[in-house]
């Protein structure tokens, strides 16, 4: 219990520092907000293009789609909000060697690196996120009670977490090879699988992505829970997706942490 | 300019040190292909023709899109430039007599021969997957109206991107501004949908913005998804545009210059 106060004393310390940041650089905060709201515009417009032309993509229909893509962006913005800055400039800092002073600090270092910066342009935008799946939930005539709220919010945080754990994986590789450079990226094209329904996908494109990789499996979970209820496997699947790529993430980043050599200068 | 032409060598060599990252970007525009594969052919299960175009046609658009990106799109331009305006490399052009536009644009056409290369190679990994989808026409018009057609695309592009880079005169970080015009141009551009797809009257205004022919236009008149008459109109808007864009970049440049502070010795 002790320990557990330690770390959230030791968060809201970083999230005051990164509120105070953004109310210094408030142009900043401005502009990274607009992009961030820009970007959800973009995907949602071409939902709406798409569906001016057919009725259904996969048996899903227009708003069934929006909750999804709503859903998809929620979790995301949620990383990019929580654990993005920290956890990108965690890549770079081992190259450096500023990894060090990461390791100087009073904490578990996965822990200090990811947690160290909110960006709240993203969290800003989770709320926009939110109001497309709420928007969407009530074109569809869905009004969910206390109960399926608390599990679709139970499942977001199980596709964060394996969003993060991607993230933090894709960042490991900087332990061992001397240019991540655009790793992120991989990252990002692999959550453009997150916005397509699961019927979507044919057999190879399952075992891929539905099966292999969860990518698929994070955001159709919640979306489906909202939208068909709850299926408990939907659930425990999620759920086991979600410790099993955290526990391969840790193993990754403490496997790369021995190998790690301090500033080479 | 041979002087410019030594250094479009040197762009060659000094990019070919970053064929890993190109190789890796390729990697990632298959799985955005594959994305675009699952998702349009979800739509066109229901609907055999979408927009008037079959599914081959459509994907034959996303792989033009893809291929004239590699050898024609901006990548990071703009955070070279601003990167060499912040760190003060620019003070060497200045005192030099070089043209910075002109050492930009050649050192860009060296950049998309290599990353041009490595797309090609992409989509010749690829091709045993989507051959089986690519439908092109067979009007001989289209080759020659397509060159002059890319050319400019090219010039468009770089300028966007040199405008937005020169914003470090003015801004500490660009970024943000970047990834505001990725998004605008990422749909206005037509690299999320072909633009015929727009609603009729949003797209006789969208043709009218130079981000139609940063990438919509040429692909249009390669895959057939536009006739003569509205090849030959846009070009001459697409002349105007490259004009006015490489005027304003030079605009932006002399204003950017009274800005400038070279500190040191």
């Amino acid at each position: 219990m002790e320990t557990i106060g330690h770390y959230l004393r030791i968060w809201l310390a970083s999230a005051r520092y990164s509120l105070v940041r953004a109310t210094m650089f408030r142009g900043d905060l401005f502009i990274w907000s607009v992009v961030e709201l820009l970007w959800i515009s973009v995907n949602v417009a071409v939902i709406f293009v798409i569906y001016s032309h057919t009725k259904t993509v996969a048996g899903w229909s227009q708003y069934e789609m929006l909750l999804l893509v709503g859903t998809s962006m929620l979790i995301q913005r949620f990383l990019m909000g929580f654990f993005w800055s920290g956890i990108f400039e965690m890549g770079r800092n081992i190259r450096s060697g500023l990894f060090d002073f990461t390791l100087a600090q009073p904490g578990d270092p996965l822990f200090m690196a990811s947690t160290r910066k909110l960006e709240l342009d993203g969290l800003l935008n989770s709320f926009v996120a939110a109001a497309l799946v709420a928007y969407s939930a009530w074109r569809l005539g869905i009004h969910p009670g206390p109960g399926a709220i608390a599990i679709y919010l139970c499942m977001l945080a199980c596709g964060v977490i394996i969003h993060y754990s991607a993230l933090v994986m894709a960042m490991s590789l900087a332990f061992w090879i001397t240019s991540s450079q655009g790793v992120e990226g991989s990252y990002f094209t692999l959550m453009e699988f997150s916005r397509l329904p699961r019927e979507a996908f044919g057999r190879l494109a399952s075992i891929i992505f539905v099966w292999i990789l969860p990518v698929v499996v994070v955001s159709n979970g919640p979306a489906r829970e909202l939208l068909r209820g709850f299926e408990p496997w939907w659930a425990l699947g999620l759920f086991a997706a979600a410790m099993g790529w955290f526990a391969i993430a840790v193993f990754m980043f403490r496997s790369g942490l021995r190998r790690y050599t301090s500033a080479s200068s | 300019m041979t002087k410019y032409f030594q250094s479009f060598l040197v762009g060659l060599q000094s990019n070919l040190v970053y064929r890993w990252n190109f190789g890796v970007r390729s990697l990632f525009w298959f799985f955005h292909l594959v994305v675009v594969f699952i998702l349009w052919g979800a739509a066109f299960a229901t609907s055999p023709s979408i927009g008037g175009y079959s599914f081959a046609q459509t994907l034959t658009y996303f792989v033009v899109i893809f291929v004239l990106q590699f050898f024609i799109g901006a990548f990071n331009e703009d955070y070279q430039i601003s990167e060499d305006i912040r760190n003060g490399l620019i003070n060497q052009f200045l005192l030099k007599p070089i043209n910075y536009f002109a050492y930009r644009l050649s050192v860009f056409a060296a950049a998309r021969v290599v990353s041009g290369v490595f797309g090609f190679l992409a989509l010749l990994l690829a091709l045993p997957f989507f051959r089986a989808y690519l439908d092109f026409p067979h009007d001989a018009w289209r080759f020659f109206l397509a060159v002059p057609a890319m050319a400019m695309t090219a010039i468009i592009q770089f300028s966007i991107a040199y405008i937005f880079g020169l914003l470090a005169f003015w801004f500490l970080d660009i970024q943000g501004f970047v990834i505001l015009s990725m998004a605008i141009e990422n749909l206005l551009g037509g690299q999320m949908m072909p633009l015929d797809l727009l609603p009729h009257p949003i797209f006789n205004i969208v043709r009218f913005l130079p981000f139609f022919y940063q990438a919509y236009f040429p692909a249009s008149i390669i895959t057939g998804r536009q006739g003569l008459d509205f090849a030959v109109q846009g070009l001459a808007i697409q002349a105007f545009w490259a004009f006015a864009l490489v005027c304003l970049a030079e605009f932006v440049w002399l204003r950017g210059l009274r800005h400038h502070t070279a500190a040191g010795g």
